[in-house]
């Protein structure tokens, strides 16, 4: 990586005093994208991912990435807990690193683990007192360089983000039922509390109110979209019905089935997963992303296909682009098939199906060397020899497959 | 991540998002391997990690030699059989370090002496990319 990318990492921690909170940042981050949940949720197999990440994956394989089992977009639950753990950790960590690192480097005489005790009591102690006083402050990844001020800080983020945002009244809200009480009667009512107010729902309300925190400025008052998207069944939908329904869900209806399919996808998965946010982004949000989508995946993404080929494994994997584009080499290769056995001769089947027989073919006959083809459908046959062809779609590519590796 | 890599794993190049190449080394006394460094590319589409990047080894002459390591799965110029490159058998939560640590312990749990069958064939008329092989592997199954 380039030294000007100082992305945050949970190496970070690494040779400091504090090298054991990198498995705990590890924990709070995506498998995925890698980065700390975003929006996260809970699948069937209780494995967390941020909202987006996990449907995408499931609109494309239907399976959960950790463990593989099967699994569906309407069975995620947010997963509150997580997501505000990694509010309170982000908002800790730049503070929290800064004093890991100077202490790494001798500058500062503390013992780590006392001192960072004794900032969160101290900020606990104080919390109804600067409650509002410092109440807005944004998570922010800049370094601090003076370690005082990181007591004020870690103590505001605990405040901002966990109540609604009332200021100076001296009162705390409890995390289950939102009623507010003296700080000190928090823990005695939280014994009792059966949090009659819906949990999820003040939870959910609550933070859009403080919504000057989110990214996402100006949209405090956006009410949260009206409801999920349902997922379509794209086989029995007429091009035509698709592009309609794309022009009333207001984004772009424009290209083939395959692409109007692939952008629809993505659109319910942003929107969806927007639905998971405590601070949902704006529609003109979520378009600017799907436009990021189609200049980078979607319809305008064909300078990238030098890089990434077209992605033939795609169930929605244009046939008919694909086949004009490799035309002529489709039409050499029967040339030679034709040559080489008479009864391959094919051509009133579209050329696209065509290929699957002729390889299977061309394993029957034993490995052909095709010579320069670039496009040798045939590949396969010798790629992996006769037998492999025959037996059925085994995972594994090798000769001799070892599902180990 | 480039400091604290497990052993035997190194990044070679990383400079941008579409590319990085790792060097990686057999840890153990595999007479195959010893004293050996292979350099793997990744070349990721925009998908990632969604798709699997496209992984494979490459090779180098002197004064850096990076020859392509002997393994049944491994093809002499480079292409890499192996389950969980393949669309099928990746998953997101695949990282860079986890696949040279899948491709080390492939190596390192290997004993024999030999390329795939019909490596000759297949490293002579083969001018794809990886990921288009598997898909007409898949192809031909499904």
């Amino acid at each position: 990586m380039d030294p000007s990318f100082d992305l945050p990492d949970s190496t970070d921690w690494l040779n400091t005093p504090l090298s054991l909170l990198a498995p705990l940042e590890s924990s709070l981050r995506c498998q995925v994208c890698k980065d700390f949940f975003n929006n996260p949720v809970i699948t069937s197999c209780s494995h967390t991912f941020c909202s987006l990440c996990i449907r995408r994956c499931l609109s494309k394989e239907g399976k959960c990435p950790a463990c593989r089992t099967s699994d569906q977009e309407l069975k995620l639950r947010r997963n509150w807990a997580v997501q505000e753990f990694v509010e309170a950790f982000t908002n800790a960590r730049p503070g929290v690193l800064d004093l890991a690192k100077k202490a790494a480097r001798g500058d500062v005489g503390l013992e780590q683990p006392a001192s960072k005790k004794r900032k969160v009591e101290h900020g606990e102690d104080r919390e109804s007192d600067s409650v509002g006083a410092d109440g807005v402050r944004t998570r922010s990844r800049s370094r601090r360089l003076d370690p005082q001020p990181e007591t004020g800080i870690v103590e505001a983020v605990e405040d901002s983000q966990d109540e609604d945002f009332i200021p100076e009244d001296g009162l705390v809200a409890c995390p289950i039922c939102n009623k507010r009480m003296k700080n000190e009667a928090v823990f005695r009512h939280l014994d009792a509390c059966t949090g009659s107010a819906s949990p999820n729902k003040s939870r959910n309300l609550g933070p859009l109110q403080v919504s000057q925190t989110s990214r996402s400025p100006g949209n405090n008052t956006t009410e949260k979209p009206p409801g999920r998207l349902p997922t379509l069944n794209y086989s029995i939908l007429k091009e035509g019905v698709l592009r309609r329904k794309l022009r009333d869900l207001g984004i772009p209806d424009w290209g083939a089935k395959q692409l109007l399919q692939k952008r629809h996808t993505e659109w319910m998965n942003l929107w969806n997963a927007n639905c998971d946010s405590k601070t949902p982004k704006s529609m003109k949000d979520l378009l600017r992303e799907l436009d990021i989508w189609e200049r980078t995946q979607g319809g305008h993404a064909a300078a990238a296909s030098a890089f990434a080929p077209p992605s033939v494994m795609r169930k929605e994997f244009d046939k008919e682009a694909w086949s004009a584009t490799h035309d002529d080499d489709f039409k050499r290769l029967i040339a030679k098939a034709r040559k080489k056995s008479e009864e391959q001769v094919r051509t009133t089947i579209p050329k696209m199906e065509e290929l699957p027989s002729e390889s299977s073919k061309a394993a029957a006959d034993g490995p052909v060397t095709n010579g320069d083809k670039p496009e040798s459908p045939r590949l396969p046959s010798a790629f992996l020899g006769p037998a492999e062809v025959a037996s059925n779609s085994a995972p594994s590519l090798g000769p001799s497959p070892n599902p180990e590796m | 991540m480039k400091e604290h890599l497990p052993p035997g794993i190194a990044i070679a190049k990383s400079e941008n998002l579409e590319e990085w190449q790792m060097d990686i080394q057999v840890l153990d006394d595999n007479p195959l391997y010893r004293g050996q460094t292979y350099r793997l590319k990744f070349t990721f589409g925009s998908k990632y990690p969604i798709e699997p990047p496209e992984v494979q080894f490459i090779q180098s002459a002197a004064p850096d030699p990076r020859p392509i390591p002997i393994h049944p799965h491994i093809y002499s110029n480079g292409i890499i059989c192996l389950d969980l490159l393949s669309s099928a058998g990746w998953s997101p939560v695949q990282t860079v370090e986890s696949v040279c640590m899948s491709i080390q312990s492939m190596l390192t749990a290997n004993s024999r002496d030999e390329r795939p069958p019909g490596d000759a064939d297949f490293v002579s008329y083969n001018r794809r990319r990886p990921r288009d092989i598997n898909f007409f592997y898949d192809d031909d199954n499904v």
